[in-house]
């Protein structure tokens, strides 16, 4: 048998692992674990306590929103676009910024330039204004809000990968490499793609975090997915308007959105610490 | 000195000039491919589909894009971005009036910001090698995991609704007088010397700069932690012990005076985020600045707003990114030799 990776031994990386997998477990079998409809409005039980203070509704477990939705099947439900976010805008903002960073950093020259001018223009806006504008210009939607977080978090992946390219061209097994004469193509992908996978890791586990966070942003000012689509993001805006009857349905999102950031943020912080060949042993443990 | 700083700033602006052609340009596409008509409108919705076209050739829309766009720009560049379709005012008056609130309370954020990354850094590398320091690290990424958003929403609840010891909305309690000489309030109410608008405007601003602040600060700790461990590795620092200077001079005169740097620079790159953050906290704490604005223009599809709050966010980022810049150069004397 082979023996456990030394990534997988990391306390950070298993506890990071052991809640994105039950928040996966939650999104999956969202229909089966909720007790009720998310959407279901019962107007003749609207903002309901959860089941410890008085007056609850044992129907809904953790009270209901200002349309007598049940919170904790919301809860459940947003569970499943706050993951689909998480991952397809982290893939795609990873791939687009990865092959950009590694032309940029592998060929330098024009093409360095004008990807790094193209970076710098993204970064005069700020992340949340540019998202929102996107998706004015995009429109509503679960596509649209994966399609704009791409857009606009491409960048944290080129900007940190390019000058780690450009540490690894200059090594001389990539020289060799070429010597030897291997396309650019077999070049990158075989010389110098495994340099940087590391980094690429737990940059993409970071992004996951970030994701998760613009979704609910969005959400919040209404600008994610639609009204049906139960969101975090939509359940803090609504809680807002009844913050003194009905505290805990603002506590309750937030502390949802919390977790998975923090699942997304320490497994990063794991994978940094145990595949960065840079730190020394010492700063591992 | 000042030459390379005038110098540096000279050619930051020059740079800044084309990146904020770019972003007009975009801008100015992503939101004409909405499906949204602002002929329609901005008429009466019984206005006749002559009426409608009519409009449609008064503004331009009917022209290709490119004409569009260049007399849009025209006009921008005399400082007219056009009028307001939801509010029936000009978005230049509109920015200027909701702007110096944003800045106030970014600024003020900031402050909050660089005190909590200060303190919090030196305490998190006083205690390396400790076992304190696997319990204030984990907190730091804790931190980490709660943006500013959250905690917004989290500072509210506690000390606006649970202790109701501060106030959560807007820019100041009904009954107080709200001097106007610059638009930013705080300094207007000393200079007018309407102390008691300035105290409760003060209270107003604790929960939101607070939470702008605290979320920023832990990756500041972060990166003021791992560049005084850098520092720490340099002669200068046995140096400095052999010449048997105390352990906290030395931490302050000598490793913080390089530490600080990265530091530095890392808080110009923030400091623009925390710009973009603003939107959030303002709308939490329906705060009267220029992310209110936007949103509201969002939500009615108001494009020239948003035309131009974006592009006024554009301006500022570039803004700060250039006065950090010259912040560096001050304080780097190796950067100023050349």
């Amino acid at each position: 048998m082979r023996p456990i990776p030394l990534w997988l031994k990391s306390g950070r990386v298993q506890t990071g692992l052991v809640i994105l997998f039950v928040l996966s477990c939650v999104a999956i079998f969202a229909p089966y674990l909720a007790p009720n409809d998310p959407n279901e409005q019962n107007l003749l039980s609207i903002l309901t306590p959860p089941l410890w203070s008085a007056g609850a509704d044992p129907m809904f477990p953790l009270g209901t929103d200002s349309l007598g939705r049940c919170i904790l099947s919301r809860l459940i439900f947003g569970t499943r676009v706050a993951l689909t976010v998480a991952f397809s805008a982290a893939i795609g903002a990873m791939v687009i910024g990865a092959i950009l960073a590694h032309i940029a950093g592998y060929f330098g020259g024009w093409v360095d330039w004008l990807i790094g001018r193209v970076v710098e223009i993204w970064l005069s806006f700020p992340p949340v204004i540019l998202s929102l504008i996107l998706m004015v210009g995009l429109g509503t939607g679960l596509r649209n809000v994966v399609l704009a977080i791409i857009l606009v978090d491409w960048t944290r992946f080129c900007r940190v990968l390019r000058s780690e390219v450009i540490v690894l061209r200059r090594r001389d097994y990539v020289a060799a490499a070429q010597l030897v004469g291997f396309s650019h193509w077999r070049t990158i992908t075989r010389e110098i793609l495994p340099g940087t996978l590391p980094l690429l890791i737990t940059l993409m586990s970071l992004e996951m975090g970030v994701a998760v966070i613009v979704e609910a942003v969005l959400s919040f000012v209404g600008m994610s997915v639609g009204s049906e689509t139960p969101a975090w993001g939509q359940m803090i805006a609504d809680a807002r308007q009844n913050i003194y009857e009905a505290p805990f349905n603002l506590i309750a999102p937030i502390f949802a959105i919390f977790i998975a950031v923090f699942g997304f943020n320490i497994l990063g912080d794991g994978l940094r610490r145990t595949l960065d060949t840079r730190l020394t042993q010492t700063e591992r443990t | 000195m000042f030459a390379t700083i005038a110098r540096l700033m000279v050619k930051r602006i020059f740079t800044a000039i084309p990146i904020l052609f770019v972003v007009s340009a975009l801008l100015f596409c992503i939101l004409r491919i909405l499906p949204v008509d602002p002929a329609a409108m901005s008429l009466p919705p019984n206005a006749t589909v002559q009426e409608v076209e009519a409009m449609r050739r008064e503004m331009g829309l009917d022209r290709p894009l490119y004409d569009q766009y260049s007399i849009w720009l025209g006009k921008l560049l005399h400082g007219d971005i056009g009028r307001s379709i939801h509010f029936r005012q000009d978005v230049t008056s509109l920015i200027g009036s909701t702007l110096p609130a944003t800045i106030e309370l970014a600024v003020i954020a900031m402050v909050v910001a660089t005190v909590f990354g200060l303190a919090g850094g030196l305490l998190l590398f006083y205690v390396r090698g400790t076992r304190a320091e696997a319990v204030m690290d984990f907190a730091s990424i804790l931190l980490l995991s709660l943006p500013e958003f959250l905690w917004s929403l989290f500072l509210l609840l506690i000390f606006g609704v649970f202790f109701e010891v501060l106030p959560f909305t807007g820019r100041l309690s009904p009954g107080f007088e709200r001097p106007v000489v610059t638009g930013f309030l705080l300094l207007d109410s000393l200079i007018t010397g309407k102390f008691s608008s300035f105290f409760n405007a003060l209270e107003h601003m604790i929960l939101p700069c607070l939470a702008l602040g605290i979320a920023l600060s832990p990756s500041l700790m972060r990166v003021l932690r791992s560049s005084l461990m850098d520092a720490y590795q340099d002669d200068y620092i046995h140096q400095a012990r052999l010449r048997g200077l105390s352990e906290a001079r030395i931490l302050i005169r000598h490793a913080l005076k390089n530490a600080i740097l990265p530091t530095l620079s890392l808080m110009g790159v923030q400091f623009g985020f925390l710009f973009g953050g603003t939107l959030l906290v303002e709308i939490i704490y329906s705060y009267p600045g220029m992310g209110n604005l936007m949103v509201d223009a969002i939500r009615n599809a108001d494009l020239p707003i948003i035309q131009g709050a974006g592009l006024t966010y554009c301006v500022a980022v570039l803004v700060i990114s250039i006065i950090v810049d010259s912040l560096y150069l001050i304080l780097n004397p190796k950067l100023r030799a050349r």
